[in-house]
């Protein structure tokens, strides 16, 4: 802690920076996540986030749970976009045992994870502005989100944790009338979303706090390893759906939602942007589901063992890019699921983001690093 | 800035006024019971009549939250060289304070003896009794709902081609 | 809290249990999935502030409710205590999901605190992973039913801290007096073997209480005592060693 001494107008002031804690608990964070912020006054010398509180040892139990049982972990480091996750890891075992999923049960995993990322970006779309002092938008948001969850909930059974996907494909075939209820739901949700976008896109108080705050530049980006709608709202222009496209992305036309500013308003309207778009490309995979018919999943041995050897399948969760590092020993569990979460390497722009900034600016800009924490400990 | 100045918080203004002219969409449980998908994951009904307590749903758990115990039993079949073993259920229970509700028993019964129910009024004072011994496993019975047909474009369930086989021969 | 005549204090009893029941300011306690689950409840659809409990308190001490939703970390286990601590009674908990229940999906996990009601006395339980809104809204109920059949004056019902309870429990659990089988008085040494100090006499040296004077918890230091004696450096020296080799093999 420094000391200062400003001496002015007669009197000896003593300054000392502040140490305070914002977390572990606390309404404008993500979870559990804590900031130690030194301040002087208002405006912030130095931050550190220390993460941690929420660390399940998610990989450690990984290496004692079978292919079917992982999926249940997977779901949940992410909770936001649990479809993604568990994408990712039956991606990541079908890579490895050299199954090839049905056509299918590719378009319609497409379709739920367009939804899921639906899902997951009126989360934000909702709790951002709640953080700046704008309440109403979040009970609008969570009314798209309960259309769209009474969806999910009528395919998997659950509202959050799906576990829809197993190795090889879904779990089971959809029920008859619900690619039609879907598109209705997507049409429905497209239908208000307007009212979400017009209470606080241009609103002069959301812009008056967000633009010109945090200006995270493409360099930083990229150098913290930062992705989705983070990196894209800076000018990174990389997305894993049309760069390397897996599942059914490589036969759609992905537009790619970027902004150059790269400052809070940024990401923001990427991830309003970015909602248009997935609606649009969810409907467009459940117009082609009604159109291919076959099986949904593959049959399995009883026991499923993947082959020894590793492999790396990364998947554009949501919230960034997730990478899923199998190392497999020839048993019934793996010897080592690793996960690269995109959450860890955004949040770790927020050390370089923070100094300079005032308490108010940080909460604004904390909010729009769109992290989860539990993506962020596992 | 686009437009006039105060044109983003009218606008906002505006969309507050339109919703307050609409009807609230609360739903007034508990007045109003919710309406769920029959594949919605509430609570899990055992039907002891399928169960040959084959330890696969208690085995597959990844919460370990099925606790079974048995017997067997000698069954004289008169007519048959020997006495047939027979597996007795004496324990089954399902501890819901773990259970994290993944559906993997009741993918692994092959006897159909798990079965999804929506039900979700279960809370208790007591942990304990988040324990669901047999007997309220099978009251859960009488909630479970029928499965909803496939979509005709995939395959269809595994019962309906069972009973077409079973109609063909 | 004191207990008033009941002619007189049930009017005051009913009268307390209906506002507390219908006026519960909830503490966001949102860790995990769970709390999105809680955000859910709060907003539009499943709204619970039409059962009377209130969102977004400023804190723990303008709270009455502590809905725990999520996976209760070891790291993160001291700083719920202290929330709750801070809240001022009557207090009230729910457990929202299987995590907070008892570890739920993460039973086996290194750094997973196995259910809230180790830290702080839960009143509902709502078990799901992550339950419903509407479960959540029915936990509420319960919670409601369980503040009306309270007794209580204007204190709140006051219920013993697990913390304290658990360490007293294993602290009376460990030092309880040893059950010994009948040993004989003196052990058979075979030829040759000497000890090097007295040995202890085959009853425990029962500390104040009847309980046995040392071990981990009520030690003043981390790890057992040593096998020589506390006062002894090692090593020891070669001739305070007394072994011989039971066979007499080749050098």
């Amino acid at each position: 802690m420094t000391r200062e001494v400003v001496v002015g107008t007669g009197t000896g002031l003593d300054t000392a920076d502040m140490v305070l804690n914002i977390g572990p608990q606390h309404p404008s964070t993500h979870g559990v996540l804590r900031l130690k912020l030194v301040l002087d006054g208002e405006r912030v010398i130095s931050c550190e986030p220390i993460i941690g509180y929420m660390h399940r040892g998610a990989e450690k139990l990984f290496e004692v749970r079978d292919y079917r049982q992982i999926i249940v972990l997977a779901n949940r480091h992410d909770w936001l976009s649990a479809f993604a996750n568990e994408l990712g890891v039956a991606l990541a075992v079908e890579r490895l045992m050299g199954i090839e999923v049905p056509e299918r049960a590719v378009w319609l995993r497409t379709a739920l994870a367009e939804l899921n990322r639906v899902l997951n970006h009126l989360m934000f779309l909702g709790s951002y502005p709640l953080e700046i002092g704008a309440i109403t938008p979040v009970f609008y948001a969570f009314r798209e989100r309960e259309t769209l969850q009474t969806i999910m909930e009528e395919v998997s059974g659950g509202r959050m944790h799906y576990m829809f996907n197993r190795v090889g494909g879904l779990k089971e075939e959809v029920p008859a009338g619900w690619t039609r209820r879907a598109r209705a739901a997507i049409g429905e949700v497209r239908r208000r979303l307007p009212d979400l976008d017009n209470l606080i896109r241009r609103n002069e108080i959301f812009l008056a706090r967000t633009v010109g705050v945090g200006v995270l530049t493409a360099e930083q980006a990229a150098a913290y390893g930062a992705s989705g709608p983070v990196a894209r709202a800076s000018g990174l222009d990389f997305d894993l759906r049309r760069d390397e496209p897996y599942l059914a992305y490589g036969s759609l036309s992905v537009p790619v939602v970027t902004r150059q500013e790269g400052d809070c308003h940024a990401r923001f309207e990427c991830l309003l942007d970015q909602v248009f778009v997935s609606l649009d490309l969810a409907e467009t995979c459940l117009e082609r589901v009604d159109q291919i018919s076959g099986p949904v999943n593959v049959r399995l041995p009883k026991v499923v063992k993947a082959p020894e050897g590793h492999t790396y399948a990364w998947t554009e969760n949501p919230l960034g890019i997730n990478g899923y590092y199998l190392v497999s020993r020839g048993e019934k569990t793996p010897w080592r699921m690793k996960l690269r979460t995109a959450s860890y390497a955004n949040v770790q722009a927020l050390s370089t983001l923070l100094p300079g900034c005032l308490v108010p600016d940080l909460i604004a800009i904390l909010g729009s690093m769109f992290f989860v924490v539990g993506d962020i400990d596992k | 800035m686009d437009g006039i100045p105060g044109k983003g918080l009218v606008k906002g203004l505006a969309v507050t006024a339109k919703t307050m002219a609409h009807r609230a969409h609360t739903r007034q449980y508990p007045d109003v019971e919710p309406d769920l998908p029959p594949r919605s994951r509430g609570v899990i009904a055992l039907f002891e009549e399928n169960c040959t307590v084959c330890m696969l749903c208690a085995r597959e758990c990844p919460d370990w939250c099925i606790y079974i115990d048995s017997h067997k039993e000698e069954v004289v079949v008169p007519g048959a060289a020997r006495a047939r073993q027979r597996n007795v259920l004496d324990r089954f229970a399902i501890d819901f304070s773990l259970c994290m509700y993944c559906g993997i028993c009741i993918e692994a019964c092959p006897f159909d003896a798990l079965y999804w129910s929506p039900e979700f009024e279960y809370a208790e004072y007591d942990i304990r009794d988040l324990l669901h011994e047999k007997d309220r496993l099978r009251e859960w019975m009488w909630t479970v709902p029928p499965p909803p047909a496939h979509d005709p474009m995939g395959e269809p369930a595994k019962e309906e081609s069972t009973a077409a086989r079973r109609a063909a021969r | 809290m004191s207990e008033r005549p009941s002619i007189l204090g049930e009017p005051i009893r009913f009268v307390l249990n209906w506002g507390r029941r219908y006026s519960l300011w909830v503490f966001n306690f949102g860790l995990a999935c769970c709390a999105i689950e809680f955000i859910a409840t709060s907003m539009g659809r499943h709204d619970f502030i039409r059962l009377g409990v209130i969102p977004f308190a400023h804190g723990p001490r303008q709270a009455d409710l502590m809905v725990v939703s999520g996976t209760v970390t070891d790291k993160m286990a001291p700083a719920i205590k202290r929330l709750y601590d801070q809240m001022p009674e009557p207090k009230y908990v729910i457990s929202f999901g299987a995590c907070s229940n008892c570890g739920g999906p993460y039973w086996d996990s290194y750094s997973v605190t196995k259910g809230v009601d180790q830290l702080i006395p839960v009143d509902v339980y709502v078990p799901g992973c992550p339950p419903r809104p509407e479960a959540l809204l029915h936990g509420i109920l319960r919670l409601q039913e369980r503040i009306a059949a309270e007794q209580s004056g204007p204190g709140g019902v006051s219920r013993p801290d697990p913390v304290v309870a658990a360490r007293e429990a294993e602290l009376a659990a460990l030092t309880a007096p040893p059950v010994r089988p009948p040993f004989p008085a003196e052990p058979v040494l075979p030829e040759g073997v000497v000890w090097h100090r007295d040995r202890p006499s085959s009853a425990p040296v029962l500390g104040p209480g009847g309980r046995l004077p040392v071990n981990e918890l009520s030690a003043d230091r981390a790890g057992a005592g040593s096998p020589f004696g506390d006062d002894e450096t090692l090593p020891l020296p070669l001739d305070r060693i007394s072994y011989q080799r039971p066979s007499s093999g080749p050098e």
